[in-house]
């Protein structure tokens, strides 16, 4: 049983193997981008909305509520990152019903590598939010003691995201491929089900964590409250 | 399962990649069509807004100058209610003026009249009264009015000679006047009582139509005459007692 579709070799471009990881990835990356475009190529402000552009509105001012209800303030720029982040993981999820298809989420490289884009996205924003000192002092805070603990817990959490993606829908597909070997007609589709159902709960918890990881880093630091005279 | 890092680093590239593919065609136009659809309904909800400040200023406008234009009609009405009171106060003077103008000339008139009436009826008594007498004298004694006239004026000279003398000074001659011309023989009698008590006085008969009947002698400053004057004012006297009298006896009648 090959567990991985790294291992998978689509086809070669200039000698460069494709494999299905990233082949997926592509698929998932076009059906993204051509729906937005097809759905958003008539958006003029004197057109009344249509139920594909009102469906998109929805969902992008979805994620901006749930990122502005975690950050307690509105961010574009993570908007567009974390946004991204869930409409892929969601949309990679979803497409396991396809027959054939397999989730690039299922390959551990697709879920490090979202991992480390969360990693690095975290100190690009808190750098970009607070300054590069301002940043850095966090990581001694509440003492300068606390810098290899902080360093460790900045690493931890992203390793921790990757294991949590790709343990979750893993685990799906392989116990998936278990029962379908034991019951073949039955199993598959529930499991499938609960696939989708924990692929979307995934998508937005792995979203939200990054959110919750970039907002930290992007927070301004705590005013201390002036003191008042008391007579 | 292992960690293929290539694909880790491709997959990082294609994360990004679609990072920049979903802003470019997702995020911004939904975004930028959701700031634009709410500029535009902040727009015109500012509009709306400005539409129905505008509304209501112009609805003050309105009641301001409803308000403006009541006050003015009650101005209006009153200085009309005043210049028509004025105009009337001014025509009511002009008509008492002219009433009062029309009164005088028509009492002018009415006096006119009845001193015109006054005089005619003061002419018709006397020529009445001259010859009720006239024809009573000549009935009665055979005598002529005039005659008696002169012989009794002869009397009254005869009576005043001292006083006529006195005023009459040098005068050298008697004018006497008569409203007709006298009849030759009073003529003659006149003048020889004349020149019994004036024995060289001269003359001169003359008649005046504006004269009251009767005879005047003229003799420098004196004068001695006698006309129905007197007469016919005691005879206006006794008509206007008999018709007072008439008229209170009638209003008497009335009351009862």
């Amino acid at each position: 049983m090959n567990l991985s579709p790294d291992q998978v070799i689509m086809f070669q471009i200039w000698d460069i193997p494709i494999n299905a990881t990233i082949f997926y990835t592509w698929i998932v990356m076009a059906v993204l981008s051509v729906g937005a475009i097809l759905i958003t190529r008539n958006l003029r402000p004197d057109v009344p909305p249509n139920r594909w552009r009102t469906t998109l509105e929805v969902i992008v001012q979805g994620i901006q509520g749930q990122i502005e209800e975690v950050a307690g303030r509105p961010n574009r720029q993570l908007l567009y990152y974390a946004g991204t982040l869930f409409l892929f993981v969601a949309m990679s999820n979803l497409m396991l019903v396809i027959p054939g298809f397999e989730p690039p989420t299922a390959s551990l490289s697709t879920t490090t590598a979202l991992a480390l884009s969360v990693l690095i996205a975290v100190p690009l924003f808190g750098i970009t939010s607070r300054g590069l000192g301002g940043y850095l002092k966090t990581y001694i805070q509440p003492s300068f003691i606390m810098l290899p603990f902080n360093i460790i817990s900045e690493f931890s959490r992203g390793i921790s995201l990757a294991i949590r993606l790709y343990g979750n829908i893993m685990s799906g597909a392989v116990i998936a491929a278990i029962l379908l070997s034991v019951a073949p007609f039955f199993f598959p589709v529930v499991m499938d089900v609960l696939g989708l159902l924990t692929g979307m709960i995934q998508a937005y918890i792995f979203a939200i964590l990054a959110t919750v990881y970039i907002s930290s880093a992007t927070a301004p630091p705590p005013q201390s409250q002036p003191e008042r005279d008391i007579t | 399962m292992s960690i293929d890092w290539i694909t880790v680093a491709a997959q990082i590239a294609n994360f990004l990649v679609l990072v920049w593919l979903l802003k470019r065609f997702l995020y911004r136009p939904i975004l930028d069509g959701i700031d634009a659809r709410e500029a535009e309904i902040k727009e015109r909800m500012q509009e709306a807004v400005d539409a129905k400040e505008q509304a209501q200023a112009v609805e003050q406008s309105y009641h301001e100058k409803a308000q403006a234009l009541n006050v003015a009609q009650a101005d209006l009405t009153e200085t009309i209610r005043k210049t028509a009171e004025e105009q009337r106060n001014v025509l009511l003077a002009e008509a008492q003026q002219k009433m009062e103008r029309d009164h005088a000339i028509w009492q002018a008139h009415l006096d006119d009249e009845a001193r015109k009436y006054t005089a005619k009826m003061h002419r018709a008594g006397a020529e009445a009264l001259l010859a009720l007498t006239r024809k009573a004298l000549l009935d009665l004694a055979d005598e002529t009015l005039e005659g008696r006239m002169g012989h009794h004026l002869a009397g009254k000279i005869t009576a005043m000679e001292p006083e006529l003398r006195r005023a009459a000074g040098q005068a050298a001659e008697a004018v006497v006047t008569s409203h007709e011309d006298l009849p030759a023989t009073v003529q003659k009698d006149l003048t020889r009582d004349l020149r019994a008590v004036f024995p060289q006085i001269a003359v001169r008969f003359e008649s005046d139509d504006t004269q009251a009947p009767g005879l005047v002698v003229r003799m420098g400053g004196a004068q001695v005459a006698w006309t129905v004057e007197s007469y016919i004012d005691e005879l206006d006297a006794l008509i206007e007692g008999q018709l007072a009298l008439g008229s209170d006896t009638q209003g008497h009648q009335n009351v009862r």
